[in-house]
This record gives C-alpha cells, structure tokens and sequence, in this order.
C-alpha cells in the first residue's frame, strides 16, 4: 500500500469534516441559547440546492452566499417560530426536513435532471491548489470558525449573554436581555452556518446534487454536538473524528480486493456505526443548558 | 451612570410634598389572561431612605404588585410616577433605568456563571476589571461577601442571594425590592441582612419588603402596607403598631373565630402539643440514611430517626437542606446511598413506589406540577394515578372506566373539590383544589403512614386550613403523618415532636412546648441540642 | 361547550394548517412560473373525485397510517421515534424473505405479517435500550438505525433477495403470501384494514388499558409517572416495541398487497419515503390513532392526486411533500387557532382603518 493511498485518506478527511464541523458549530451557538434544531439536515439539503442555483446564476460565491441566506431564511422561520410563538421546535424541525425533502426532489425534477445534478465545473467553487494535493477553501475557513466562535462564547459579553438566555432565560429576562431575539439570531446564525455547509457540499466539494446529498449529515452533526457538550473547539474534533469515519467508508472501497471481500453496503455503514458508538459513550458526561429544548414564558 | 443618593439631592419642584417620594403607584389592578384578579386599585407610596412592609397572605398580591413595579409585567390598569412624571416599564430594564431593583424570591442566577459574570449579565458592554473593582468597594462598603470568581451554583443559598442584591446595586439603584428574602435565611443569615437593609437606608436608599410574617415586618421596616386579596387593608407606621392589628389586616374581619391562621393560634397550639406522645412501635423507622441530590452531592448526611402511630413529626428548616431529597428516598424516588428505610417492621430501602404504597404509605409530594398531577390529564385520570393496577381499577389489564369515574366524583365530593367537571383537566384547577385532589387521592389508600412536603405552600388561607384540619383529623384516627414544611410557625402549630434539619443531618428533635425562640434560631441555623 | 372547543380545536388546526401548506404550496408553484390553481383542481378531481382515485388514496394511506402509529404512540409517551423508515424496510425484507418458504396460503400471508412485526421491533431494540438504559436521544439513534437499515436493505436486495431473472427486483412475494385486493382493478388491498384494524387497536391500548395509562402518564409527565409507580424503562421499550410491530407491517402491506410487482425495487424507490411521511401524517392526525386514518387518507389523496397533477399541470409531484413540511410547521405552533384570530383581527382592523 503506498503514500498516496494514506494521504487520500487524509485529503478526503478533511473535505467530509467540512459539512459536519460547520454544521456543528452553528448548532452549538443555536443550543447555546436554548434552541435545539433538528431541521439541520433539511437545512443542509435545501442550500445545496439552492447553492448550485446561485452558482448557475452568479459563479460559485453567490451559490456559496445562496446556501448562506437560505440556511439564515430558515433559521428566522425557525426561530420566530420556536422562540417569539413557543412553537415545539421538535416538530419544527421536523417540518424542515419534510419540507426540504419535497422541494428539492421538486426543484430537481423543475431543473429537468429528477434526482441528480451536476453543478457545471465552471460555476464551481475552485480549489487551492498546493503541491500536495487540491483543497477547498473552505477547509481553513471550517478549521477556523470554531476557535473564533469559542473565543465569541466564551470572552465576549454577547456570548456570555447567548449562554445565560439557554441557561437561565428568566435571569437573563431580569437581567433585560432580550430572550426572544437573542434565540432568534442565535438560532438564525447557526442556521446559516449550515446553509454554508449545504452549499458548500453541492459547489465546492461533491460538484452535484441529489436528493440524497445530505445522507444524515445534519443528524452527525448533532450528535457531534452531543459529543462537545456545546464546546466549539470539541465540536471541531468531533467533525474531524466523524469526517475521518466518513472518508474511511470511501477510502476502503477504494482499495483492491475490498470490495469483493466485503459488500460495499457494509462499508458505507461506518460513519452511522461510528456515531451510534461515540454518542452512546459519551452521552451522560456532558452538561447541556438547563433551558435547552424548552419554551421560555414569562410568568 | 454614578448617581448618589437619588433623593437626597435637592431637584427643582413646583411643590414640595411632591418630592417627598421616589416612586408612587396609583390604581394599579392586574387581571390575568385566565380571569384571575391579583390587584385591584392599589395605591403606594415609597420614600427616599426608608423600609417599606408589605405584608400580606399568599394570595394577596404582593409578588405581582412587585413585578409591576419592577417591570415583570404591565399592570391592567392604573400607573406609576416617579418625581419627574409618570412612567411606562416594557421591561425589568425600563425599572431599573430609573434606579428600581428587585431581588426575587427565586433567584434569577445563571448558576454555571460566576458572581463577576452574573453581575455582569444585565449591564451590557462591561470591562471586567472596572466591574470587579467596583464590586469590591461594594462589597467592602456593604459587607455583602461572596466569592467573586466561583460558579454560583457552588454558593451557599445565603450567599446565592447576595450576589442578587450585588446584582441590583451595582446598577446604582435607588429602591431595592426584596420579595420573601428571608425564607431562605436561616435567623442569623436574617439578622446580618437586616443589619445590610438598615445600613442601606442609612445611605438615602429606599428599600420595600416583602413577607407574610409579621415579626419581620416590625423588626425592620419603618411603615408597613397592608395588602389582602389584592387591595391595601391597610397602612400603619411601624412605631405605632402591634402584631394583632397587623394580623388583623391581613386576615380581616370576616374570617370566622376558630380559623384563626396559624400563626396567630401558635401559643394555643404549644400547649395543645403536649400530647400523648409516642404509641406503641415505632411504624417508620430510618436508619442512618444517605442521599444524594441531583448535582451528586450528598443531600442526606446519615439521618435517623422514628415515626409512631398517631403522631404528627414534623420537620423543620431552611428548604434546600436536604428535605426534598429525604422525602423522595422515602417514597423510592430517589436512590439511596447508604442506610435503611423501615415501614411496618419491614425493610423496604429502594423499593419501588407502588410497592410502598400498597404497604400502606401515601404522599403528598412538595412539587404538585413535579410529582403529584399530571397537569394534561383529566380530573378522572389524575384520580388513579399510581392505582392504576388496583383490582378496583382494573380488569386483564383494561381500566374500568364506571369504576373510575365514580372513584373521582367521591373525591370530589368528599374533598370539596371545585372543578368544571370530571373530564376538566387537572390545570384548570385551583392551587387549592389541586392540592385536595392529591390529598384526597392519596388517602384514598388508606395509609398507615402519610408523608406531607410543604402541603400549604402557595394555597389561600381557606384551602390551608383544609389540609392542616385534615392532618389533625388523620392523626387522631391513630395514622403516623411525617409533616415537612418550610413554614416553621405551621411546622410548631401542628407537630408533636419536631426535628431540625440543617445540611443533611438533625440539629435537635423536641418538643414544640419545649423551645424558645432562641433554640428555634439556633436549631435552625445548624448548632445541635443537647439531645435528640 | 369547552369540552366541545377541546375536542373540535385539534381538527380546526389541521384544517388551518392543511391550508396554509396548500397555500405556501401555491406561492411555490408560482415562483417556478406554475398555475398552481389547475394544478390543484387536478390533484383533488382525481384523488377525490372518482372512486379509482379514492381507491387508491385508501391504497396510499395504507402504509401512512402505520408508520404514523409508530411516531405517534412514542410521541404519547414523550418519544420522538423518527425510525418508522428503517423499521419499515426491515418489514419489507422479512415478508420478502418468507416468500423464499412455502406455506398454505392465507397462512403464509399470517406468517410473513407476523415476521414482519418482528423484524420490526428487532429493529428498533438497540436504540430503545440505548434510549432507556443510556439516555442516548432516540432522534439521533433512530435516525442512524434508518441509514443502517437503508444500506442493509440494499445489500439483501441486490445480494440475497434478488430476482435471479430480473436484477433490478427482489423475488415476488409468493402468490399464497399476497394479501387479497378489495376492489377489482384498483390496488387496494387488504393491508387497509389491516392498518385501520391497527389504528382501533392502538387507541384502545392507549385510553382504556393499564399500560396505555402509563404510557400517556409518562410522555405528559415523567416524574408524576415515575411517583405513580410507572418504569420509564419499560415504557420506552413498550413504546418502542408498539412502533416495530406497525413500521415492520407498514413494509410488509406495501409489498404484500401492491400489484402488480408484489416486491422491492433496488434503491427501494417503492418504499423510501413511507416512514418521514408518517411522521407528518401523524401530526396532522394529532398524533391520535383514530385522526391518522382520515389525515393518511388526505396524505394518500394528495399523492394519488400528484400523479395527475403532474400529467395535466406540469408539476412535479414531489411538490405534495414539501407542502407536507408546511403543514407540520404550521402545526408546530401550539395555538395556531389563536394566531390565526389575532390575524384575522389584525386584518379587519385594516380593513376599518382603510
């Protein structure tokens, strides 16, 4: 086995953690305050679409900036939903999915490809080329945002107000904080952070969409959130961990003679495996916000 | 925004009797979404540099007129005035805008936060250095001492609620609202904030305290304001008063002789107890129990201790003593860490709650939306709940709804409950009504034994009487009934013999005829009796 | 009067929530450049409007009803299983797989239902223990045991279960092993009732047995159930069992009683969706066994109606799921009634002022 075939690990690594990381991370500042997403993966699907729609329609950073807006859209719906109407963000976030599902299979069959579309390589995002090997420029982006997303929670006065909305939201209320809209952008934030994620999948990193493109990213990704206990920086290792288990799907189909020893079926198990294990071994150890999950009204 | 004083500096009035006060309430009512009237034309008054009572039952209104003041909530009609004109609050931060504060009866703290942070909260952009230097000239000129750097939920309750004060006054308030701070003190953590709040006017601030309890009202404050059923009975100079006429107030004339509060009838009710005393065998017995509370701490440090048929053991103390989780040990609620649990001879430690029960023990838990109903659930089902499985109920595992139904109307019936009907669900009752449904449920099962947390809190005074007449009632028919209350005037009134508790352990079992005032303080705050 | 309001609410927020999806749907349409009123007339002339259509609206709402029984009989019990999906392929793969047997028939058919429901509640076991003995969230879980189930699935169609004739296919099931069509001509079987049967049954359990008081106590309030004597852990794996048995059968009515293929497809396009939609069906169903069967007979109704739309408008028919989404939104709001008065008041007022 030489060089090369390691370091394709590592290269894919690093473009599946991407997806989930930024995902995550968005996730976190939204749990932060209170809210708990599961549409994210709705999310996801719905600005992958849209991005390779910006991107047909602008070049590659509208359908990045498309993606953006379209997880920030759904994030406000979200959240007016869930924070201003006390709506169940469970089932909220249900109706994202459901929703993301049907209109991406609609917009695919409107695109005239029904289930799968190659977003032109002209449109799409380039990639950093090194010696080494190509790269997205959006995997420093994803290695970043956590570090300066944990220095915003953890050493700035808006953090720290984010975190005392999700965990004590009448102190906060007291303490005149808007509750309501501090949910709101928070939520909204994370959300667009997942839309960036989306669009990123279709534009730079896969080149396509299909209805499937998803594959249960947004629900890794919670569980990556699960894994940090609402702390970026853990969120980042989590989606490196959950990226590695990804690629190493795709990794070792790639190599001779596995897949006539084991059903590639198996293979693609990997990552939800993986993710079960991780989620199972930590759960009890992390601390959430006491409020998370739960409307806040006043009395 | 460092202002001194607010009143003491002189300000240009067209008339002078105006400047006199710092804040005035005129007509204030607050009807609630579902009908409820809390307040019905209140007026008040505060001055510059003194202590304002309020006094009042539960019920009466006091904590909504305090959220009113303080911008919790928008009155339904009526307003405020300040000197300079009258005043609109959206919001806690309009209040404290103009130097209002209020520190809550729950403390509204982020508990993973640190005292700097959670002081830090409400002011918006904050230097943290400045704000700690500010915090320890506060602290310095208050005596308010905490931690400043430790997270809150590692605080005493006692200092829990200094960093609320700290919170307020680092805002440069000018009138301090303090809803029932004492309920959580023990009587020297009392005493030392008494000392702040007269410190506090001292310096021209304005402080309104809340109580029900009348021997706070006179040991601190300088006027006292009446409120009962949502209107002022009454207002009085502290100097000028007693006890039985701000009792009266409170109460009013219309309660029938006999019903008189408990706190009121407290010298009778000493000489009562020295009742029969212990009967026979002990029916409940714990052996050196330990528990711990939800955040892994151990809540119960080896507790003892027996309960006899026809006997009313009551448990006294600053709530989070460990009271709770000693309760639900002995209801299985709560997994025990170490010792035994008795009943009847029989050693029941960690067994399942249905079982307990079926031994012949009931109780009425401390949290009724917690534990005791299930809010969604109609009065029907609520009146089943963990009989479910009784043969009465219950057929091959299909419930027998006649039987049910009828269960739940001789509850009502019996308990006096007032309810729309059978299929209302349980949250459209009243607190009181609520409590009675639970009461009425639980002795139902004919129990040896009761177990009664905080049975009165938050019910008027008419429902309060209900359940203290029905504990006596149950004593008397020869049950065993283990009576925690926060309340140490009701726990005094009711019990035969009473235990102290203070982090996880009894200072003192003894007799109510046996205490003075000063045993009470001390037992309470954590120095043990010669005996027990 | 208010008992009357309580029981009528659910339905008018359904109703609401119907209308503001159908609405959304419509500005969607437009946006592409639709007609979304030809559009609609279409999707409801045929799903409504002839008894083929109803027919196979009742065919489609099938499966709908039993995978919203296993999402709303956890949601009774405070659960939020999303694993109706991947419990319904293992459904479809047991009653397949028991085609490679002989049996009687009609006790063939028996049997494969009754393999069914148990691979339906083998495959929700591991995350019912992880959720009980664990405290893993049941989203995540489940959610991971759909793509588990999903990749399984492929492999035993490809693999195990193929057709050795036509490789796009799993083996038919066996002709003994074929539930009997109600209507001749149409493909409503009797998997209907079936699934209605099932419905009755869940409601029964759910408000006049012992355990379906517990379970309700424990999804309204655990720590009140937890004090009347209710094991959280039993509940959750009751729960979970109950939502097994109706995801697995939801499979296996799908392959048993639809002509003419009677089997699974490979990407199991005639069975990917079944489990998400249920989720919806269930919440405009308020989560109540009895209003899933008209809420699955309306979802049904729309996606044998979008077959036509399709044909006569030029709309793609997966536009019915994202109106779905719509409504569950609309449907997250706890007083959508509420809401749509202080609407309605807002617009008279402008109205007035106008």
């Amino acid at each position: 086995m030489s060089w090369a075939y390691f370091w394709s690990l590592f290269s894919i690594s690093l473009h599946a953690m991407v997806p989930i990381t930024l995902t995550a991370v968005g996730e976190v500042i939204g749990e932060s305050a209170g809210l708990f997403n599961i549409g994210l993966e709705g999310i996801l699907l719905l600005s992958a679409f849209t991005g390779t729609l910006g991107a047909r329609a602008g070049g590659p950073i509208l359908g990045l900036l498309m993606g953006l807006v379209t997880g920030l859209g759904i994030g406000l719906v979200f959240g007016v939903i869930c924070a201003y109407w006390k709506g169940s963000q469970m089932i909220a976030g249900v109706g994202i999915n459901l929703f993301a599902l049907g209109f991406v299979a609609f917009g695919l069959q409107v695109l005239g490809s029904p289930g799968f579309y190659t977003v032109p390589r002209d449109v799409q995002l380039a990639p950093i080329r090194t010696s080494v090997g190509s790269f997205s420029p959006l995997i420093p982006v994803a290695l970043l945002l956590p570090f300066l997303i944990h220095w915003f929670l953890n050493h700035t006065g808006v953090g720290l107000r984010i975190k005392a909305v999700g965990e004590n939201p009448e102190a906060a209320d007291v303490a005149g904080i808007p509750v309501e809209l501090t949910q709101l952008l928070s939520t909204a934030v994370g959300a667009a952070l997942a839309g960036l994620a989306g669009a990123y999948m279709s534009v730079s990193w896969l080149g396509s969409v299909t209805k499937e493109i998803s594959a249960g990213r947004g629900f890794i990704a919670l569980a990556t959130v699960v894994f940090s206990g609402l702390r970026p920086l853990l969120a980042l290792a989590g989606g490196l961990i959950f990226g590695f288990f990804e690629s190493l799907a795709t990794w070792i189909q790639s190599l001779p003679g596995v897949k006539e020893a084991v059903p590639w079926q198996f293979i693609s198990m990997i990552p939800y495996v993986a993710t079960l294990l991780v989620v199972a071994g930590v759960i009890g150890r992390v601390r959430f916000p006491k409020a998370l999950g739960v409307p806040y009204r006043r009395e | 925004m460092t202002q001194g004083p607010g009143a003491s500096r002189p300000r240009p009035f067209p008339h002078k009797r105006v400047a006199e006060f710092l804040l005035r309430a005129e007509g204030l009512t607050k009807v609630y979404p579902d009908g409820t009237v809390a307040l019905s034309g209140v007026d008040l008054t505060v001055r510059p540099g003194e202590v304002l009572g309020l006094l009042g039952e539960n019920g009466a209104g006091k904590t909504t007129l305090t959220k009113i003041l303080s911008g919790l909530l928008p009155p339904t009609a009526g307003r405020i005035l300040t000197p300079r004109g009258p005043v609109r609050f959206h919001s806690p931060k309009d209040a404290l805008r103009i130097g209002i504060g209020m520190v809550h009866q729950h403390f509204a703290l982020v508990d993973t936060f640190t005292a700097l942070e959670n002081v830090a909260l409400g002011l918006g952009r904050v230097n943290f250095s400045l704000l700690r230097k500010k915090l320890e000239r506060l602290v310095a000129e208050t005596g308010l001492r905490v931690p400043l750097d430790v997270p809150v939920e590692n605080l005493a309750v006692g200092e829990r609620q200094r960093v609320e004060i700290l919170k307020v006054l680092a805002r440069d308030v000018k009138l301090l609202i303090l809803d029932e701070p004492t309920s959580v003190l023990t009587p020297v953590e009392t005493a030392e904030l008494f000392k702040f709040l007269r410190n506090l006017r001292e310096q021209g601030k304005a402080v309104v305290f809340i109580t029900h309890k009348l021997k706070e009202a006179l040991a601190v404050t300088d006027r006292i304001v009446v409120l009962r059923r949502g209107k002022v009975a009454g207002e009085v100079s502290t100097k000028e008063t007693t006890a039985k006429e701000l009792a009266r107030l409170m109460i009013g004339v219309e309660v029938e002789p006999g019903r008189r509060p408990v706190e009121l009838s407290l010298e009778a009710e000493f000489s009562r107890a020295a009742a029969p005393g212990p009967k026979g065998e002990p029916i409940l017995m714990v052996k050196d129990l330990q528990v711990r509370s939800d955040t892994g701490e151990l809540a119960v440090r080896g507790l003892s201790f027996e309960l006899y048929p026809g006997e009313i053991l009551g448990i006294a103390g600053v709530e989070g003593n460990g009271q709770t989780e000693l309760v639900e040990a002995i209801c299985g609620l709560r997994r025990v860490e170490a010792g035994e649990v008795e009943l009847l001879g029989r050693k029941v430690t960690g067994r399942p709650p249905t079982e307990l029960y079926r031994l012949g023990l009931a109780h009425i838990p401390e949290d009724r939306w917690k534990y005791g109903l299930i809010l969604s659930f109609t009065v029907t089902e609520n009146s089943i709940l963990g009989l479910q499985r009784e043969r009465d109920f219950q057929a091959a595992g299909f419930l027998r709804a006649r039987a049910i139904r009828g269960h739940a109307a001789r509850l009502v019936r019996e308990f006096g409950i007032q309810t729309a009907g059978l299929s209302a669900p349980a949250k459209s009752l009243s607190g009181g009504n609520q409590q009675k449904l639970i009461a009425g449920r639980e002795l139902s099962k004919d129990p040896k034994v009761i177990i009664a947390a905080q049975p009165t809190r938050g019910l008027d005074i008419g429902a309060a009487q209900f359940i203290r007449e029905l504990l006596f009632r149950l004593r008397e028919e020869g049950r065993a009934i283990l009576l925690v209350s926060a309340d140490l005037d009701e726990v005094l009134a009711l019990s035969d013999r009473v235990a102290f508790m203070y982090e996880g352990t009894f200072t003192g079992i003894v007799r109510p005829a046996e205490l003075t005032a000063e045993a009470v303080g001390l037992l309470m705050g954590g120095v043990k009796a010669g005996k027990g | 009067m208010s008992w009357v309001w309580r029981g009528f609410r659910p339905v008018l927020e359904s109703v609401l929530a119907g209308l503001i999806g159908l609405g959304v749907g419509a500005l969607i349409m437009r946006a592409w450049g639709y007609h979304p009123w030809p559009a609609y007339v279409a999707l409801f002339k045929e799903s409504f409007g002839s008894g083929y259509g109803l027919a196979s609206a009742l065919a489609n709402a099938t499966p709908l009803i039993l995978t919203a029984l296993t999402f709303a009989v956890g949601a009774r019990a405070g659960l939020f299983v999303i694993g109706a999906e991947g419990m319904m392929y293992m459904g479809a793969m047991a009653a397949v797989a028991l085609s490679l047997l002989r049996f009687p028939s009609g006790f063939h058919a028996f049997l494969a239902l009754f393999c069914a429901a148990a691979a339906g509640i083998l495959w929700g076991l591991i995350p019912a223990m992880l959720r009980a003995y664990r405290g893993v969230h049941e989203v995540i879980s489940t959610i991971m045991f759909n793509w588990l189930s999903h990749f399984l699935s492929f492999y035993l169609v490809a693999n195990i279960l193929v057709d050795p004739i036509r490789a796009e296919k799993t083996l038919s099931i066996a002709k003994t092993s074929r539930l009997p069509l109600l209507l001749r001509g149409t493909d409503l079987s009797l998997g209907i009732v079936v699934a209605a049967g099932l419905a009755l049954v869940f409601y029964v359990f759910l408000w006049h047995t012992v355990a379906g008081y517990e379970v309700r106590a424990a999804g309204a309030n655990p720590h009140a159930a937890r004090y009347g004597g209710v094991s959280p852990q039993k509940t959750v794996l009751l729960v979970f069992a109950l939502g097994g048995i109706a995801a697995g059968l939801a499979g296996a009515v799908e392959v048993m009683g639809r002509p003419p293929t009677y089997a699974v497809y490979s990407g199991l396009t005639n069975l990917s969706g079944f489990g998400f939609d249920g989720i919806g069906v269930a919440m405009i169903g308020r989560i109540h066994p009895l209003g899933i069967i008209p809420a699955a007979i309306f979802y049904g109704g729309l996606q044998a109606g979008a077959r036509l739309m399709q044909m006569e408008a030029g709309v793609p028919f997966e536009m019915v799921r994202a109106v779905q989404g719509v409504i569950v939104l609309a449907l997250a709001l706890p007083e959508l009634t509420r809401i749509f008065r202080v609407l309605l008041r807002g617009w008279r007022l402008r109205g007035e002022r106008a």
